[in-house]
């Protein structure tokens, strides 16, 4: 997915824009600066908070979808996690994923080809359906997403290895022959590759929340599906509605307001839910004055990174009101393998050694952005440390963060290079957004690649097109993707590595996520081989194979972002870290 | 006078068809990217990106798509729908609208009166110390961006984050809490929006009346021993505001549109904020729909002046 603040917003913008993504790729909409001040770690657990309140959360920008079939935003994962159940979750500051409608781990057949998953008695629906969920109902919400109608973003990406997925959208709601409910709290995943542990991972994500069919069809028999503004929760939470089930709660573009899921039981949850009501403003005033009305105002929290101004103040004068989590992905500039000189090792290599990319994420902010990256796993992902931790491979193309020109004039001349620099008459194309930090940060790029001798076109294009119309469309011959971002969809080094560097995955008719079309059969393999197994086999496969693409210098990774959230002085927030951003079911009023 | 208004009417009817069709030209044949595209993601497959072309009818001839456009709009007033939320562009039009109608029209009351007020006052004591300093300050309004007066009233003036706090806080007009009962929270946005706009009818009306009142029939109202009030007001005002008024229903009409700088830092729900969120997510159809209805909106305060002007200034006869 890709970052707005949106967002875009955006993009996010979007910007925006901002519009802000969960996972993905990022399309710079948002607002970028964040700190480290008070990062929580994996082991902190969620503090006791007081039950009962309402909190009123500032934000520029709307939701993309109440569906949880549809949405792939932060701002919609927010709402989803906050009204649904899905099979597994996050709780703040634990990388471990829990179970939520799920009664325990999934369990997982020895020849990795199918998953069974047990879910609890007695969860409901919210009115106005009011019954016990059941498989079936999360069964549905898988084939649903496979439809035109609800249009899910993800499903044929993550779960084409479910037995009987379809590869395009479908006509109305077909089934899905590889999910099936032997009985109300079974449910059993049937895949056709072994590739269960991934799968199993992804079953953190909105389309693993139920959705009752007998309610859903009449609105997902249209196309576009109106589900949008029928949405029933499971979870803690629900979009306020009236007796039909029609959300009167959302005003589009304006506000959302959460109401209590009068049939939530706590007694099956281990979110804690200690509000009794949460007011979403979509449209909020100029993003500072949304920031120092949340500082210094009551039971308010903001919805994305505050502008640089604002978090400074934060860091330094409300120092309880903030939290800066990673954001779990990477920025980086991919190098189109398949474009001359691009397309030699050494010259890439060189590129890496000469890059400052200090100067790059001062282009985005600062400090504050986040952390100078050495490789793609981010720091508290699973398989970072595997990777190498903050050191990385250990490679001298990236030993230096401030750029090594005596190193990357060695690896120019093992190209063929005699001089040191590109004495060539290739011109690179590189495209990025018209705005910043976009701008800023492909104009960095474009001075390291100077540095070297390469010529470059620097063609500056509205955020919306960069990845469409650009980078993801390898018939434009784009050479340097100048704003590109990678952000979790799930806690599983799968997800980052794949889309991004296999080879296998290239798609020369567009919509491609392997901007530098890295193509090494070695890499592929072992990524084939990773994806069978579990634990920490699992975590040293993947972090190897990070080490594998940082060898294959396919891209510039830069800085592994962060991600803050403010709160008023008598909020007690929590930031979660698969979403990044306040967990309402776990924030509460002091 | 009933012929020329059915004229106006007409020429009306014609020109929008014309902006609509121009608009549609813009934003469908020359838009930055693909909205199916964007509306598939960053995951999106060939088969994907078909499925939302043809959800939304994307692959239909441009004529097809435009006359059935037209004619939604025609028959159903109907601006279409997000590209982005299928959320449909009427009702968010309808709901922004009284919000801007409020802070435009206020903030025109505003501006009018201040700018007719010192405009008159200046000309009058021409080359005053009031004068001066009137028309320093209206420099200084007419200089001063909107954005900028804004977050400076803000911190200056709103109850929570102002030195002062004279004035409800930004995000708190609330149109669905009742008209009266959140008007306080415009009265800020009220006077930014009003700023530059009262220095550029004080400067424009100061200039005429100081032109009208050198005129032959000036001349013969203060010899035929009128009171220099009455020759102020009754002759040369009348004749120096007509003009104004020209001005005045095109600022409305265009404003209508939103007044997208005041909406965004005073976070007020209205025409200009919905269009300045749909371009930066570049959603179309919204794009689209408010740029028609700003065009709806300068067509009929256009058409509105040319009719008020006939009562204005009796030489003007249709």
């Amino acid at each position: 997915m890709s970052r707005s603040s949106l967002r875009a917003l955006a993009l996010s913008v979007a910007a925006a824009s901002s519009l802000a993504i969960v996972a993905c790729g990022d399309d710079d909409s948002g607002s970028s600066s964040s700190s480290s001040g008070a990062a929580t770690t994996a082991s902190e657990a969620p503090a006791e908070g007081k039950q009962g309140g309402v909190l009123n959360q500032l934000g520029a920008s709307d939701v993309d979808y109440l569906d949880p079939g549809h949405t792939y935003y932060t701002g919609g994962y927010q709402v989803a996690y906050a009204t649904h159940r899905p099979l597994y979750g996050f709780k703040p500051g634990q990388a471990e994923q829990v179970p939520d409608l799920a009664e325990a781990a999934p369990e997982i057949a020895a020849d990795n080809k199918s998953i069974t998953v047990k879910l609890k008695k007695g969860v409901k629906f919210a009115p106005p359906v009011n019954r016990e969920i059941t498989s079936k109902d999360v069964k549905y919400a898988f084939e649903r997403a496979f439809s035109a109608n609800v249009g899910g973003q993800y499903a044929t990406a993550f779960f084409s290895a479910i037995e009987g997925a379809p590869t395009e959208p479908t006509k109305g709601v077909k089934e899905i022959a590889g999910i099936e409910t032997p009985d109300d709290q079974t449910l059993v995943f049937k895949l056709s590759r072994a590739e269960a542990p991934g799968v199993a991972a992804a079953l953190v994500m909105p389309i693993t929340m139920p959705v009752p069919e007998e309610y859903a069809k009449e609105f997902d028999a249209k196309n576009p599906s109106t589900y949008n503004k029928n949405v029933v929760a499971s979870g803690p939470y629900m979009v306020a509605n009236n007796a039909e089930g029609a959300l009167t709660g959302y005003k589009a573009g304006k506000s959302i307001k959460l109401v209590r899921n009068p049939n939530w039981d706590k007694a099956t949850d281990y979110k804690p839910a200690y509000l009794d009501e949460i007011n979403m403003k979509t449209n909020g005033a100029d993003a500072s004055v949304d920031a120092q009305q949340v500082l210094k105002g009551s039971a308010m929290a903001l919805d994305t990174n505050p502008p640089a101004a604002e978090l400074k103040q934060a860091a330094t004068q409300y120092k309880d009101q903030y939290e800066s989590v990673p954001a779990g992905g990477y920025r980086y500039f991919p190098l189109n393998t398949t474009i001359k000189p691009l397309d030699d090792l050494n010259v890439r290599k060189a590129i890496l050694a000469a890059f400052d990319r200090e100067a790059a994420v001062k282009a985005r902010g600062g400090a504050f952005t986040g952390d100078v990256a050495t490789h793609f796993l981010p720091p508290g992902f699973p398989g970072f440390e595997e990777a190498g931790g903050e050191q990385g491979a250990g490679v001298d193309f990236l030993s230096n963060p401030r750029g090594d020109m005596a190193v990357a004039e060695k690896y120019m001349k093992a190209a063929g290079y005699a001089s040191g620099k590109y004495d060539g008459d290739a011109e690179l194309l590189m495209i990025s957004a018209t705005a910043d930090p976009g701008k800023a940060q492909a104009e960095v790029a474009k001075a390291q690649l100077e540095k070297l001798g390469f010529k470059v076109n620097l063609r500056l294009v509205p955020q919306d097109a960069v990845y469409t119309e650009y980078c993801q469309v390898p018939a434009k011959k784009v050479a340097v993707c100048g704003s590109a971002g990678w952000f979790k969809d799930f806690q599983d080094p799968q997800s980052m590595l794949e889309p991004t560097f296999k080879g296998s995955n290239i798609s020369k008719d567009g919509g491609n996520n392997n901007l530098a079309q890295l193509d090494d059969p070695k890499i592929d393999a072992a990524m084939d081989k990773a994806a069978g197994l579990q634990g920490d086999e699992r975590l040293k496969a993947y972090g190897e194979i990070d080490k594998m693409i940082v060898n294959a210098a396919p891209a510039v990774p830069f800085v592994w972002d962060k991600t803050t959230i403010i709160w008023s002085k008598d909020v007690q927030g929590d930031v979660n870290e698969y979403y990044t951003t306040l967990d309402f079911a776990f924030t509460s009023l002091k | 006078m009933g012929t020329y208004i059915l004229r106006r009417l007409l020429w009306t009817v014609v020109l929008l068809f014309f902006v609509t069709a121009l608009t549609f030209l813009i934003f469908n044949v020359l838009p930055t990217a693909d909205p199916a595209k964007l509306r598939a993601g960053r995951n999106q497959t060939p088969e994907t990106v078909a499925a939302i072309r043809d959800q939304l009818n994307l692959d239909d001839p441009f004529l097809t798509r435009f006359f059935s456009y037209l004619g939604d709009l025609l028959f159903h007033f109907d601006f279409g729908t997000s590209v982005l939320n299928d959320e449909p562009v009427r009702p968010l039009i309808f709901e922004a609208l009284p919000n801007t109608l409020m802070l435009v029209l206020g903030a025109a009351v505003v501006w009018f009166v201040i700018g007719v007020v010192i405009g008159t006052i200046s000309a009058v004591k021409r080359g005053s110390i009031l004068d001066r300093v009137a028309m320093t300050t209206a420099l200084v309004a007419i200089s001063a961006p909107v954005y900028w007066l804004g977050l400076v009233a803000l911190y200056l003036f709103s109850s929570d984050l102002g030195v002062l706090g004279l004035f409800p806080a930004a995000g708190t007009y609330d149109a669905s809490r009742g008209v009266f009962t959140s008007i306080s929270s415009l009265f800020l946005p009220w006077l930014v929006l009003a700023a530059a706009f009262s220095a550029i009818y004080a400067r424009l009306l100061r200039s005429n009346l100081l032109e009208t009142m050198s005129e032959d029939y000036i001349r013969t109202a203060r010899a035929k021993g009128l009171k220099e009030r009455t020759v102020v007001f009754k002759h040369g005002l009348r004749s120096a505001i007509t003009p104004i008024i020209t001005v005045l229903g095109l600022d409305i009409g265009i404003l209508l549109g939103g007044a997208i700088l005041t909406e965004s830092v005073f976070g007020i729900p209205g025409i200009g904020r919905l269009s300045f969120d749909a371009i930066q997510r570049n959603d179309i159809d919204i794009v689209q729909g408010a740029t028609l209805f700003l065009a709806l909106g300068v067509c009929t305060m256009s058409l509105l002046v040319d009719v008020l002007y006939a009562f204005l200034d009796p030489r003007v006869r249709y």
